[in-house]
């Protein structure tokens, strides 16, 4: 029971009076790579929206507990700082703030969150420095705006960039996969295994079995109007590659 | 109400920082370049008026204008610039930046004019509002009278609020509501502060504006 990381109990969520999620149940445990998979438009990213907080949704029944605690009852940015953590499908594009003055606002407001005293400059900047490695990003990013004229693959990159920064316990990558040439591909997988610890876990949101050949989930979950309506091991993902959903949507 | 000859060649660099209003008037002469930099943004300023009007006389001439006002409370600032290219050669760049919160409101009305014989001129009329509030009102007005053929002008302006996905992704990165809407707020706003020459002023600026906006 200890390393349970997220458990969600029933979770019903609607956007404008729409309900998108219809009771969903799923646990994550420390240690442990889940991909999330399922037909446009069964409530993939609104699953990841919800748990991170996005103000347009509004969740209408059940109950999250995320290291124990309730999610609903803390604020995003709360959230973020105990170690949630939602990479984007479509990052956002910040017109002047650097990416060096966000990212010290983020770590150290984590850090403060956690009663830790803020880093130095040097250490911040050679933390951004190491960390940049690991997805293959070049030193000029420090000075950029966060996310502008950023190509698809640096966006991505730059998620995966920040989550190595936050050291997140649970990463949500919302289709990390989509827009990405191979050589991408492999850089932000290659980042998101070596982040992978005994502590901490990963859900993939994805639609593609290629991604899970780079990272490869214990479990796969098919979630389809509203609610998972198959788990299993990685043959689950091979399995729907060959027959699609419908045999699952249609049982 | 000041009357300035920047004589040929001069580089005059000009800042006005809170003050009630007035009207100046620069008669630019020829290579002479203006900066000027007018920034509005405490609350004892109350309610304030600036018309500014620069003559490019000679050929070659550079005037920049960056004018910022952080309106809050009640204050009222309303900012006229007229730009007058009566010779060929000159470039001007304006750069207006309102952003406005609590029941303030602001007025821009500026025209940039370019004479029969302003041939080969660059003239950028920028205007840009950030609206904070439902209470506040803005009014602008950009104006272009172009009676040269062979040039180059631009101008726009465009009112908006905080873009509303920006705040949630910064939020998702742990920074509070609070911190994010300060960080998008200083952002837009620095591209008045940051063309000043002076670093040490630069951040003295800088720091100042942060603390207004944290009172507000």
């Amino acid at each position: 029971m200890e390393n349970i990381l997220l458990e969600i109990c029933d979770l019903h969520a609607a956007i404008d009076g729409k309900e998108i999620l219809r009771g969903v149940n799923l646990t994550i445990r420390a240690g442990e790579i889940h991909a999330l998979m399922g037909p446009n438009g069964a409530g993939k990213s609104t699953l990841g929206a919800v748990l991170a907080g996005h103000p347009s949704y509004q969740v209408t029944g059940g109950q999250v507990r995320f290291k124990g605690k309730d999610l609903f009852a803390m604020e995003p940015e709360v959230r973020a700082r105990e170690g949630l953590f939602l990479s984007f499908q479509y990052p956002v594009e910040i017109p002047g703030v650097s990416m060096v003055n966000f990212m010290r606002a983020a770590v150290n407001d984590k850090r403060a969150y956690e009663g830790k005293e803020p880093l130095s400059a040097s250490d911040f900047l050679r933390l951004m420095r190491e960390k940049k490695q690991l997805v293959e990003m070049a030193d000029k990013l420090n000075n950029r705006a966060v996310n502008e004229g950023f190509s698809g693959g640096e966006k991505k990159k730059n998620e995966i960039f920040q989550m190595a920064m936050l050291e997140p316990s649970l990463a949500i990558l919302d289709e990390i996969d989509s827009g990405l040439d191979i050589d991408a591909l492999r850089i932000v997988a290659n980042g998101v295994n070596r982040l992978h610890r005994e502590d901490n876990a990963c859900l993939m949101v994805t639609h593609y079995q290629r991604l899970l050949d780079y990272i490869v989930p214990d479990y796969v979950h098919v979630l389809a109007n509203g609610r998972i309506v198959r788990s299993g091991s990685k043959e689950l993902a091979k399995e729907l590659e060959e027959k699609g959903y419908e045999w699952l949507t249609n049982e | 109400m000041v009357d300035e000859r920047i004589e040929a060649g001069q580089t005059v660099e000009r800042l006005l920082l809170n003050e009630q209003g007035g009207d100046m008037l620069f008669r630019q002469q020829k290579g002479s370049t203006l900066r000027l930099f007018l920034f509005t943004w405490d609350e004892q300023t109350g309610q304030s008026a600036h018309t500014v009007t620069v003559e490019q006389e000679g050929e070659n001439c550079l005037t920049e204008i960056y004018a910022l006002s952080y309106l809050h409370g009640s204050m009222r600032h309303s900012l006229r610039t007229n730009v007058r290219h009566k010779v060929g050669k000159g470039v001007s760049n304006q750069i207006i930046r309102f952003v406005l919160t609590d029941t303030a409101v602001g007025e821009y009305a500026g025209e940039v004019i370019l004479s029969p014989g302003a041939q080969q001129v660059d003239a950028r009329q920028n205007n840009r509002n950030l609206l904070l509030s439902a209470g506040t009102t803005m009014r602008t007005r950009p104006c272009l009278e172009i009676y040269a053929d062979d040039v180059k002008a631009a101008h726009g302006a465009s009112l908006g609020q905080l873009d509303e996905q920006a705040l949630f992704y910064m939020q998702q990165r742990g920074l509070s509501l609070g911190e994010a809407r300060e960080m998008l707020v200083v952002s837009f706003m620095s591209e008045c502060i940051a063309p000043l020459s002076d670093m040490a002023e630069r951040e003295r600026l800088m720091a100042a504006l942060h603390s207004v906006i944290q009172q507000g």
